[in-house]
């Protein structure tokens, strides 16, 4: 490669690194939501109707809630967050950059997950605790595994069923993947990660109502959106069109 | 070979082009240690899950590194010394894990070695063995990565020794493993630890295989890579220290053996 190539590879490279920057800023056809990984399914659809509706594609960055928190704290460009629990959302607006038109716009219940051919032979929450149950919850600050460390402390099993915990998974999601591929004895998960996809492969233990957990989520526009009017949009979109899917696929509704 | 009169012949362009490279690799340390929470170190560093995924770490990559040197060397004798069918298909599969991102080749070994993998799911019906989720399992991740760097420097480094130097001792009537042990291994003592150095270096930084496929449990699986990730969800600035931490072993494992073969 001669040296002009060369210099004009690497100029042209920069230059594509600027624009790419700059084009996500203030271009009204494109939003960005970022959301919890127990909804990924739902907001996918979601997404999908309120690009056909309003010509706004929705581009998604689905993960842990305290994960994508952290995120935005450090500046990532997100319109929009959608939590699995409260107490991230709060950290949005006690870290900065803020939080507009906050609003709950689902509930969720958990349940324990366990593979089909159900291994360890697991019935009700309480054999969690028999010793060597190969555990799996989601890691502490993932609202998913907060909620399953409460619901081990409210049944009384949490120091027996936390001993047989074997990965802390980054969120939800992967909870799920380590009881679908079988590794995992049993996991605890939001009853709508059982989706239409895996529910041949994953049987469901119910927790009792008494010691369950009912997760609530939360949904705002990030106050440095760069498209404020259309994040607003898609907010609402989630609170009108957006509830029928949600419970299609398993969700309560906000009280 | 070096010339000393760089000045006369370096091209004027390259000297800003070099300048990048060196701030791309030197920018994302400065900035650690500019973002890294001096006030509360002692509390980060010192702090029980620094200490357990330090100390692992450690236990993980050395593992991974003398397994890799134990069956890389047979290896890299085979591809530097004999020809046998299929060696440039050999060659290729061996650099696979370089080129593999890292969490495919934890789906790969969970494909395998998982309780319904090719191997096992035999593991667990015979021996009801499991190794998801054991230290056993990051161990085997990080060999799976380290692998390759172990052959390719060793096989480098038998394809620069000399052979006259082994025949002449065996025309002496030196046995094999006598001229193994007091000629050949002696004379590749530096490429040994380039290849022994390289392995550890990359064991000890996997992460995507060991996360994906070991899982992450404090004690048990979870080495620094993943502590700084899992830190990184809530604490970003605990990561920052964390990952210090980490950069800072591996700079003075390089640094202390650079009179051995980095010039």
């Amino acid at each position: 490669m001669s040296r002009r190539a060369l210099v004009l590879a690497l100029a042209v490279s920069l230059a594509a690194v600027a624009c790419e920057g700059s084009a996500s800023s203030d271009d009204d056809r494109e939003l960005t939501v970022a959301a919890a990984a127990s909804l990924t399914a739902a907001f996918t659809v979601i997404g999908a109707d309120f690009q056909e509706e309003t010509g706004v594609a929705v581009v998604f960055t689905f993960g842990p809630s305290d994960g994508l928190a952290t995120q935005i704290v450090e500046g990532a460009p997100v319109d929009v967050f959608a939590s699995a629990s409260p107490a991230w959302m709060d950290a949005i607006s006690e870290r900065g950059p803020g939080v507009r038109r906050r609003t709950n716009f689902a509930r969720n219940r958990l349940a324990v997950i366990v593979p089909t051919d159900n291994p360890a032979d697991i019935h009700e929450l309480d054999d969690l605790a028999t010793d060597g149950v190969q555990l799996v919850l989601a890691a502490q600050g993932v609202p998913a595994g907060d909620y399953a460390r409460e619901i081990l402390a409210n049944a009384g099993i949490a120091d027996a069923a936390l001993a047989n915990v074997v990965s802390n998974e980054e969120d939800v999601a992967a909870v799920v993947t380590k009881v679908l591929t079988g590794e995992a004895d049993a996991g605890i998960a939001y009853v709508t990660d059982v989706t239409a996809e895996v529910a041949g492969r994953i049987s469901v233990v119910e927790i009792p109502d008494d010691v369950n957990v009912i997760a609530t989520y939360p949904i705002a526009v990030i106050a440095d959106s760069g498209r404020p009017d259309v994040a607003r949009e898609f907010v609402e979109f989630v609170l009108g069109p957006g509830q029928g899917v949600l419970a299609d696929h398993g969700f309560l509704p906000a009280k | 070979m070096a010339s000393s009169r760089p000045s006369s012949r370096t091209p004027a362009a390259w000297i800003p082009l070099a300048a990048i490279g060196i701030a791309l690799v030197a920018l994302p340390m400065i900035g650690l240690l500019l973002r890294a929470p001096w006030s509360r170190i002692g509390e980060v560093l010192g702090g029980d899950a620094a200490l357990t995924a330090l100390r692992l770490s450690l236990v993980v990559a050395t593992a991974a590194s003398v397994l890799s040197l134990v069956t890389g060397f047979p290896l890299a004798w085979l591809l530097a010394r004999r020809g046998f069918a299929g060696k440039t298909l050999v060659r290729a599969l061996v650099v696979m894990p370089l080129v593999m991102p890292p969490v495919v080749a934890g789906v790969g070994l969970l494909a395998a070695f998982g309780r319904r993998g090719v191997v096992g799911s035999v593991l667990d019906e015979w021996f009801g063995f499991q190794l998801t989720f054991t230290t056993g399992a990051a161990v085997l991740a990080a060999w799976f990565v380290s692998f390759p760097l172990a052959v390719l420097a060793l096989e480098a480094g038998l394809r620069g020794l000399d052979e006259r130097l082994e025949d002449a001792a065996s025309t002496l009537g030196a046995s094999r493993g006598y001229v193994l042990r007091r000629i050949t291994l002696p004379l590749l003592a530096p490429q040994i630890a380039a290849a022994a150095v390289l392995s550890w270096a990359r064991a000890l930084g996997e992460f995507g295989a060991t996360i994906t496929f070991a899982g992450n449990l404090r004690g048990r699986t979870q080495t620094l890579p993943l502590a700084v990730f899992e830190r990184l969800q809530t604490d970003p600035d605990a990561a920052f220290g964390l990952s210090l931490l980490l950069i800072a072993v591996a700079f003075v494992v390089i640094f202390g053996l650079r009179g051995r073969f980095l010039r």
